[in-house]
């Protein structure tokens, strides 16, 4: 299960402002607990106004970059803020993300293969939200279809099932986990990520949520997510998803993730 | 006053609510003060729901039962009075690139509860066609909803484009996502709302009916 460290992300109130004062310490202690905390990659999002975008992308990816080297998952919708911020980038970034827009294809597809990234492909066409799982698979065939042409390998793709909360629909989970369980069928190298936290939206004691949701998502070929990498409890229920999916040989990761202290709640 | 329907849509008894609804309605009750225990139910939620103690898929339900309850109580209004007294016109929909819709319906439904004529567009909805439906109804009041970023530049555009057709005396305001007061003078709106309960009192004020 790899981590899309979610925490860098200028839609959050504490994050715009230190994106607005510049405040380096506040977001490299940001990229350094995340780092310690098993993030794969470091979620980056200046949420900014599309005209300030690509500056502020780049100066996130240049704090970032001073203090930690874990490859970046560059999160905006604006292909040229994309482009500028992935020159400044030293790893091969993750680029977050295409869609079954043409447009959005056109513009982001060549900094997928100039660099070789790897890429989240939501599964939203244009405008609307897709309703239902038929809707998310038929986008994703198109999408696929575009990164092929493109020649991007299917192992370079991470399908986002486009996770919404079971707040105003309570079949979302099973959206989402039907989707992913259809897609990985008909593509097997694919990746599947999604922003796990979308779940539980307008709902309270989320973390419950969280947790049973990402357990199903695993089961049903989920590999990857965008969440909180500091959040203890959630790192210790993945380790024990992946552990009865069979997926933890010998149960290593299981025993040692113990002896380093995770499931220890006096530990912090 | 039937405090047993307003707590029934409080609690989340959408099955009593609608037969407590149809009681009073067969017992002759005035069916204005159904929709006002309505309004006071809702009233209610809304400030649960602002100090957490009631969540978002209890206001869609409560937003369910509203207009179930409506659908009984508005024909009866409409015998008694021929016509329905609106507070005000208002022109409502989520702007150009954007597609939330969740909050939009929420403020719509608000601001139609409680005496104003909507007229939903629905998302992503052109700066023209806000215009062509200002003069169309002759509405005074728009609103503009966005979560997006992206949204800010339509929405300073709209705001543009109803000045550019010289309906200056329209009031704006927007609601969604990060908006704050420098988004507002960004885009040249009149107000900013954080919740449905803000466009009410807004549109209130504006209609002069506050």
């Amino acid at each position: 299960m790899k981590i899309i460290g979610e925490k860098i992300n200028g839609t959050r109130k504490r994050v715009a402002q230190a994106i607005t004062e510049r405040d380096t310490d506040f977001i490299q202690s940001l990229a350094q607990k995340q780092t310690e905390a098993g993030a794969t990659w470091l979620d980056v999002n200046a949420g900014t106004h599309p005209s300030r975008e690509a500056d502020d992308l780049i100066w996130l990816v240049e704090t970032i970059q001073a203090v930690v080297d874990t490859p970046l998952c560059l999160d905006s919708a604006n292909p040229k803020a994309l482009a500028e911020a992935a020159k400044a980038v030293n790893k091969t970034p993750m680029i977050n993300s295409i869609n079954g827009e043409p447009e959005r294809l056109e513009g982001i597809l060549p900094l997928v293969v100039e660099h070789g990234c790897q890429v989240i492909a939501l599964a939203m066409g244009g405008k609307k939200m897709p309703e239902n799982t038929e809707a998310r698979v038929d986008i994703i065939h198109q999408v696929i279809a575009a990164t092929r042409a493109a020649g991007i390998p299917d192992k370079s793709i991470y399908v986002d099932p486009l996770l919404m909360t079971v707040s105003t629909n309570i079949q979302s989970g099973m959206i989402a986990c039907d989707t992913i369980r259809t897609l990985h069928q008909s593509y097997p190298e694919v990746h599947f990520t999604l922003g796990l936290s979308n779940i539980s939206f307008g709902l309270p004691a989320r973390s419950y949520i969280n947790r049973a949701f990402l357990t199903l998502a695993m089961a049903a070929g989920l590999d990857s997510a965008i969440l909180d990498p500091l959040d203890r409890e959630l790192r210790a229920a993945i380790l024990a998803a992946e552990l009865v999916l069979g997926r933890d040989r010998h149960c290593l990761n299981y025993t040692r993730a113990f002896r380093a202290g995770v499931f220890d709640s006096t530990k912090n | 006053m039937s405090q047993e329907l307003i707590d029934a849509i409080t609690d989340m008894r959408e099955d009593d609510a609608l037969e407590i609804t149809d009681a009073l309605l067969e017992s002759g009750a005035d069916p204005l003060a159904v929709l006002d225990d309505c309004r006071q139910a809702m009233e209610i939620i809304g400030q649960r729901f602002e100090e957490g103690d009631c969540f978002v898929p209890e206001l869609i339900l409560a937003g369910e039962m509203l207009k179930e309850i409506s659908a009984k109580v508005k024909p009866l209004i409409q015998e008694q009075t021929g016509s329905t007294e609106k507070l005000g016109k208002i022109v409502f929909g989520t702007v150009e690139g954007d597609i939330h819709d969740i909050a939009k319906d929420i403020v719509a439904f608000m601001l139609d509860i409680n005496g104003f004529e909507v007229y939903d567009l629905g998302v992503d909805v052109p700066a023209a066609t806000f215009v062509a439906k200002v003069q169309e109804t002759g509405a005074t009041i728009v609103g503009l909803s966005g979560f997006l970023t992206l949204a800010y530049d339509p929405m300073k555009e709209t705001v543009a484009a109803l000045k550019a057709a010289d309906l200056t005396d329209v009031k704006v305001m927007i609601g969604g996502g990060q908006i704050d007061d420098q988004i507002r003078v960004y885009t040249g709106a009149d107000a900013y709302g954080r919740d449905a309960m803000t466009a009410v009192s807004l549109a209130k004020q504006w209609s002069g009916a506050a």
